[in-house]
């Protein structure tokens, strides 16, 4: 069973932009990023800062599986903002960001993680789907980790959990269980 | 030359529309490249600009060659609206 090497939480109370700013990251693309994105970037650099692997060293055999409640509900809104008859201005940069699994491919590149990626939205956070998913992304003999979690924006309001799920290590084990009690 | 209050205007227009919200006014060389080595901004960026452009100035930019050369710098964005703004 994989362990869990390192976690971290972003609860609906901490402000992303002073977050990024307390951890003194120089990433100028956050600040183009919408809610979603940010909060589960920041999410990827608490644990990876953890074990060591917040750079952008190409990281082949990491994958990454990610939860989520409310897709991108949030700035599709916005979007549709934009496009209203009366005003009509779509916004490309916006626009960007109107698919939830936009937030895996953000982490991606910033971390350069290679390994397989994938996004299941889900009606709340589901330790026994996300344990199953990431189980069989490391069933790839190349993969050693898997960073995972759940990532939700709406209304505003953020909430993020990310795990690192090593086949070697030190940890609690990989289990809803432990997820449950985690995330409480 | 365009006047100096519509380039701060457009700094702030900027700013706003490309969400660099870390960022102020005064941080923006007029003269400075927008792309590249400059401000760094990307292809979504220069989209934007070009609806911001339409939005703000009445200004369609069709041939996205010429917002290459529109897009040079703010001072270049300034003096292309001064001439050419329909609002």
């Amino acid at each position: 069973m994989p362990v869990i090497t390192a976690c971290s939480r972003i609860t609906p109370l901490q402000d992303l932009t002073e977050l990024y700013h307390e951890l003194g990251m120089e990433y100028p693309k956050f600040f183009k990023m919408d809610d979603l994105c940010r909060a589960s970037l920041l999410g990827a650099e608490l644990v990876l800062r953890k074990v060591g692997m917040a750079d952008s060293a190409p990281k082949t055999d990491m994958a990454l599986v990610m939860q989520n409640g409310s897709s991108s509900l949030d700035t599709d809104t916005k979007y549709l903002e934009t496009i209203s008859p009366e005003n009509y201005f779509p916004s490309p940069a916006t626009f960007s960001y109107t698919l939830a699994n936009i937030l895996t491919g953000e982490i991606c590149i910033r971390y350069k993680i290679f390994g397989e990626s994938s996004l299941y939205i889900c009606e709340k956070f589901s330790p026994e789907d996300l344990v199953r998913a990431v189980n069989w992304a490391l069933r790839d003999h190349t993969c050693t980790g898997c960073l995972c979690g759940w990532a939700d924006c709406h209304y505003g309001v953020h909430d993020v959990m990310m795990m690192l799920a090593s086949r070697e290590g030190e940890g609690p084990d990989f289990s809803a269980d432990t997820l449950n009690d985690l995330y409480k | 030359m365009a006047e100096l209050s519509l380039v701060e205007e457009l700094k702030v227009k900027i700013l706003n529309a490309l969400n660099l919200t870390d960022m102020t006014p005064e941080d923006i060389d007029a003269g400075q490249p927008l792309f590249g080595s400059g401000l760094g901004l990307d292809s979504i960026d220069a989209l934007e600009l070009i609806v911001l452009m339409e939005k703000d100035y009445g200004i369609k930019i069709k041939d996205p060659a010429e917002a290459k050369t529109i897009f040079v710098s703010v001072s270049h964005m300034a003096d292309y609206i001064a001439e050419h703004r329909t609002k």
